[in-house]
């Protein structure tokens, strides 16, 4: 969990005034300054977050290491009607480090939020120059993640770095510095900032760690396309739905396990033995795991009715207690007990779905 | 080992407050905490490496007042091993920037140290008088004796006596239990 003093650098160039994200740019950045705040506050109390401008009449400080969120908005009130000049990154990213610096409590890790909209210019638009900025906030340990978008979005030079890219690189030290680019459109910053690993160690935070050990690898392997997560569900954006969603599919195959155990026992054919074998691999690694069709659809009613916490929705309840014997059927029960506990229903006898998996 | 013989021998690692404890341009691979976290001479394989240059700021609070007479810095590899240092004391915001330009009497001493200190982890004795009463010692690697872009600290230690009038006051909770 990040323990981390922030600072948020924000545009407030004559470029702002453009209205090719809505409602205008300056708003759009406005709502991302406010989740950004939201969320860091969020993954932990002793986290502080500040806000400054970096154009108008020259870089400025509007609120240093605050909680509060009446600030924030206040400072932003303050600045949208001074919207004017063009952006300095490279002084304003001095004059954070030098708010960062003076934080009351040096456990917090520091880092500075840039928001670019407007093309860059001057020394900042100098590589070498950034780069050397880059090492010099990576010296003093302080991480860095921009956000571009509208004229901050570059065109990537040969083998395709930008600037902004580079710098970021640069700065990087564990991979704690990233850089997003929102394209102008439909998608608000905020919303794409809140998908972003820019937000996502502060937001993963708040889902405790055994639910999010599969959640990893598909990100990790894939291609970027949406329905690459498990179950199509990014667990970022929906921690509940995707916690209820890996419930079930746990405890399925935890039946499937101990149906598969207790078959073997009972009738020990060495086809049976396979299958049994089969199940337990399959237990662990749950992201390979592939149901049938009529499987997820089980899986998928059972995950919808445990996040509703209703018990009108009745699904296939055909018990068939006498080929598993309750002994064998342990390691469901736990199952079924913790995912109890964790929706907060009070006990019911373990559901089967024999038949929607024949 | 606190007995008068040996005043100023005792190695005041115990008192260390590694909440305060941090280190600039330290690897996130060889953190400054891996080597002092024991509260005692590193005896493990872990070390201490720059990150970004071969510049490291090592800020080393202390839960009470000591008066430090001597340091040990030791280095397993020569050419990585620190050599020209710059010590302040009580100075709870200091960076890189602050300590670039400074020289004596600015910061409390500036000292190069030898190969067979670094080698050996021989004690380096420091300016005793000025180090009468430190709170924090912030101790500046300014360069490395191979001119290498990485600084590796394997041990280091600090000697001196703790200020007698503060007490510890972590052992009251236990005597009130004998009563």
């Amino acid at each position: 969990m990040p323990l981390e003093a922030t600072m948020m650098i924000i545009d407030n160039s004559e470029y702002m005034r453009n209205g090719d994200y809505t409602p205008t740019r300056f708003d759009a950045q406005a709502d991302a300054v406010n989740t950004v705040f939201q969320t860091k506050i969020d993954s932990n109390p002793e986290n502080t977050v500040g806000v400054m401008t970096m154009a108008g009449k020259g870089p400025e400080v509007l609120v240093t290491h605050s909680k509060d969120l009446g600030q924030i908005l206040q400072a932003i009130h303050t600045t949208s009607s001074k919207i004017g000049g063009s952006i300095d990154i490279p002084t304003a990213i001095a004059i954070a480090q030098l708010a960062l610096k003076h934080r009351e409590n040096k456990n917090l890790r520091q880092r500075i939020i840039v928001f670019v909209g407007s093309p860059l210019e001057g020394q900042a638009a100098d590589e070498k120059a950034m780069i050397k900025l880059a090492k010099k906030l990576k010296k003093n340990n302080v991480a860095l993640d921009v956000v571009s978008f509208g004229d901050g979005i570059e065109e990537p030079g040969e083998e395709g770095k930008t600037i902004l890219r580079s710098f970021v690189d640069n700065t990087s030290s564990g991979d704690n510095s990233h850089i997003v680019t929102v394209a102008p459109g439909m998608r608000l910053i905020s919303d794409a900032l809140i998908s972003s690993p820019i937000l996502s160690a502060d937001r993963l935070s708040s889902i405790p760690d055994e639910l999010m050990e599969g959640a990893d690898a598909p990100s990790a392997s894939g291609s970027g396309a949406v329905n690459d997560f498990e179950f199509g569900v990014d667990p970022s954006l929906d921690p509940e739905l995707a916690m209820a969603l890996r419930m079930s599919m746990q405890e399925a195959q935890a039946r499937e396990a101990a149906e598969a155990a207790a078959s073997s026992t009972s009738i020990s054919q060495p086809h049976t033995d396979s299958s049994a074998t089969q199940a337990s691999t399959t237990l662990p690694t749950s992201v390979t795991a592939e149901p049938t069709d009529s499987e997820e659809e089980a899986l998928l009613q059972q995950a919808i009715a445990l996040s509703r916490g209703d018990h009108d929705i009745e699904m296939d309840t055909t018990h068939n207690e006498d080929d598993v014997p309750m002994d064998e059927d342990e390691d469901e029960e736990a199952a079924i007990a913790r995912a109890i506990a964790m929706s907060m229903q009070p006990p019911q006898p373990p559901q089967k779905d024999e038949e929607a998996k024949k | 080992m606190s007995s008068s013989k040996d005043m100023g021998n005792t190695s005041l690692l115990e008192f260390l407050d590694l909440q305060q404890l941090n280190c600039l341009n330290e690897s996130a691979e060889h953190p400054f905490k891996a080597i002092v976290a024991s509260k005692k001479r590193n005896a493990t394989s872990a070390f201490l490496q720059s990150d970004a240059d071969e510049q490291l700021l090592l800020n080393i609070a202390f839960n009470q007042s000591v008066r430090v007479r001597s340091i040990v810095i030791q280095s397993d590899e020569l050419s990585t091993a620190p050599k020209k240092l710059k010590l302040v004391i009580n100075r709870s915001n200091v960076g890189f920037e602050d300590l670039e330009d400074a020289d004596e009497p600015d910061v409390a001493q500036v000292l190069e140290l030898s190969e067979e200190e670094v080698k050996e982890g021989k004690q380096v004795a420091l300016r005793f008088v000025r180090f009468q009463k430190v709170n924090s010692l912030h101790i500046f690697v300014v360069s490395n004796r191979g001119g290498e872009e990485e600084t590796r600290i394997d041990k280091i230690d600090v000697f001196g006596i703790p200020v007698e009038t503060t007490k510890d006051l972590s052992g009251l909770h236990n005597q009130e239990h004998n009563h």
